[in-house]
């Protein structure tokens, strides 16, 4: 069993009117079913309300699944009992960074994880100096959170899940609310987090550059994995990609128009350079 | 801009008086305050003075903001005086047309003056001196024994320290969804003041809702980073008490001691 594995996981929203009664059910995730492995980068992609969101909720102990089951480094989340080790187990970040930095110094927000799991104050400041380091935001530990761009606060909620030494971050759209600049300053921390440090990572995302990376990509659509496979996979199916109502990376549709008028081209190029390469210029 | 917002008047400086434990600032504070109700003659108000003039040179805080401090409560300390001034019974001192200032009215005049002036300059320079973070911590600290009889100690430091967290945030949206009303047609400036308190409206409902959003995720992901309240919680920035914090409370009691026994005495 890997880090994170579902079976049958199935998560319905109740809508309610006015008056609380019930108008309908919406299923935001439908019988899934996964197998993640420790150390793996995996990229979950899906256009909105595809119950990605959802689906990551589940993995650290947020929602629970209506029906079927999901395990976290092998617990069950439903039981109660491991509740808090699941949550340690598996760190999350959101999206909005304004709204999940607690402290108001970025060292004591880093600090924040640590101090909740009771972890002995030496220890607290080695692990902050420790994750700061590794998203390369230390020079900025004394700063307020409010002073810093919008990639950096996120690169300081990395930091903040890191200091809690998960096996597995779970980033649900952590660049959403990013401009180019800060999301590739946050998705160089994601993968220096993965190859460096070797902690599991799984990316929720609707920017397809973002998975490019991943070991391992889940399409979703309307709460079902609609695609599965690596990059290069996924990518070579892009009349199928269109139709999940997803934007393929720029030169993936080039190169795919080119072979459609006669080129030859290997599929699911996803690179300029790998595009420059195979042209042979 | 906003974003350089500082809370509280904290002044940033290296001092003594800033390095001091945050719960020595706090009862200092608070038993100044205590023993300025005690005095019954002006010595006793001169110790104090001289006391308090000692503390701010050490703190290295430039006089000038504590007066600052002193200019919002001007109107209430005018008033004070005044009625002090006129309308205590005695003896009379001067008098024209339909007031008379008595000996005692003066006096008590004065003193209010002075104990207002003290009282005021003493606790900002409290603040001046203590982060707002800092002053939580202690808070939190000095308060714990309220935890037996079931005051929310913990809880409610935290709320103070997101709440100041989240001030400068809530004033940056504020004035980006004033532009955005003001963008389509909304006037906040004109009009008397029932009409302004009205035009409030459309400001305060989306601020709300937004607030409330964002309360909705901190909660989210406080409790996805294994917050679950006070219990079993280490410190990454515990409290101790240094020397320089024991010589402190030793001074503030000698102060006490000294300041209410010259000022208790009767001439």
């Amino acid at each position: 069993m890997g880090i994170i594995k579902t079976e049958d996981l199935t998560f319905e929203y109740i809508r309610r009117d006015e008056e609380g009664n019930v108008e309908g059910i919406t299923t935001a995730v439908d019988a899934v079913s996964l197998d993640i492995k420790q150390g793996q980068f995996i990229a979950i992609l899906g256009h909105n309300g595809s119950g990605k969101s959802t689906l990551a909720k589940h993995m650290n102990a947020i929602l629970y699944p209506t029906e079927g089951t999901i395990w976290v480094d092998g617990m069950d989340t439903t039981e109660e009992k491991s509740l808090w080790d699941i949550r340690q187990t598996a760190g999350m970040v959101f999206q909005n960074p304004d709204n999940q930095i607690i402290g108001q110094v970025v060292e004591e927000d880093v600090g924040f994880g640590p101090e909740n799991m009771g972890v002995p104050t030496k220890e607290i400041w080695e692990r902050v100096e420790e994750s700061l380091r590794a998203v390369g935001m230390y020079e900025f530990r004394k700063y307020s959170p409010n002073k810093l761009s919008g990639g950096q606060k996120q690169r300081v909620s990395i930091a903040g899940v890191l200091a809690m030494h998960p096996k597995c971050i779970v980033l649900d759209e952590p660049t959403a609310m990013l401009d180019p600049n800060g999301r590739k300053e946050v998705i160089r921390a994601i993968r220096g987090l993965n190859q460096v440090e070797g902690v599991t990572v799984i990316l929720i995302t609707h920017y397809m550059e973002e998975i490019i990376h991943a070991d391992k990509v889940f399409v979703m659509d309307n709460g079902k994995i609609a695609m599965e496979g690596t990059p290069r996979e996924i990518f070579s199916q892009v009349e199928r990609l269109k139709e999940l109502r997803l934007d393929v990376p720029q030169v993936t549709l080039l190169a795919h128009e080119l072979k459609k008028r006669g080129v030859r081209l290997p599929n699911g190029i996803l690179t300029t350079e790998e595009l420059v390469a195979a042209l042979g210029l | 801009m906003l974003r350089d917002i500082t809370l509280g008047q904290y002044y940033q400086t290296e001092s003594v008086i800033h390095r001091m434990d945050p719960r020595v600032k706090l009862g200092g504070t608070l038993l100044f305050i205590i023993s300025l109700f005690f005095f019954k003659n002006f010595l006793g108000y001169a110790i104090a003075a001289l006391f308090l003039a000692v503390v701010i040179k050490l703190s290295g805080v430039p006089f000038k903001f504590m007066v600052r401090g002193m200019k919002t409560i001007i109107l209430l300390l005018m008033i004070t005086v005044v009625f002090n001034l006129f309308l205590t019974p005695g003896t009379p001192l001067v008098s024209f047309w339909k007031l008379t200032i008595t000996i005692e009215g003066a006096k008590l005049a004065a003193s209010m003056a002075i104990r207002l002036t003290l009282l005021i300059i003493g606790s900002s320079l409290m603040t001046l001196t203590t982060t707002p973070n800092n002053l939580t911590d202690g808070m939190e600290k000095m308060l714990r024994p309220l935890r037996i009889i079931k005051v929310p100690v913990h809880e409610v430091a935290m709320m103070m320290s997101i709440a100041l967290r989240f001030i400068p945030i809530l004033l940056e949206e504020t004035d980006k969804i004033m532009k955005a009303q003001i963008a389509r047609g909304a006037d906040f400036e004109s009009g008397n003041i029932f009409k302004r308190a009205k035009a409030l409206v459309p400001l305060l409902v989306p601020l709300f809702i937004s607030a409330f959003r964002r309360a909705n995720d901190l909660a989210m992901a406080m409790e996805a980073r294994c917050y679950r309240g006070g219990e079993g919680r280490t410190k990454m920035k515990p409290l101790k008490y240094k020397k320089r914090d024991y010589i402190a409370y030793l001074c503030i009691l000698v102060y006490m001691v000294g300041s209410i026994f010259v000022g208790r005495l009767s001439f």
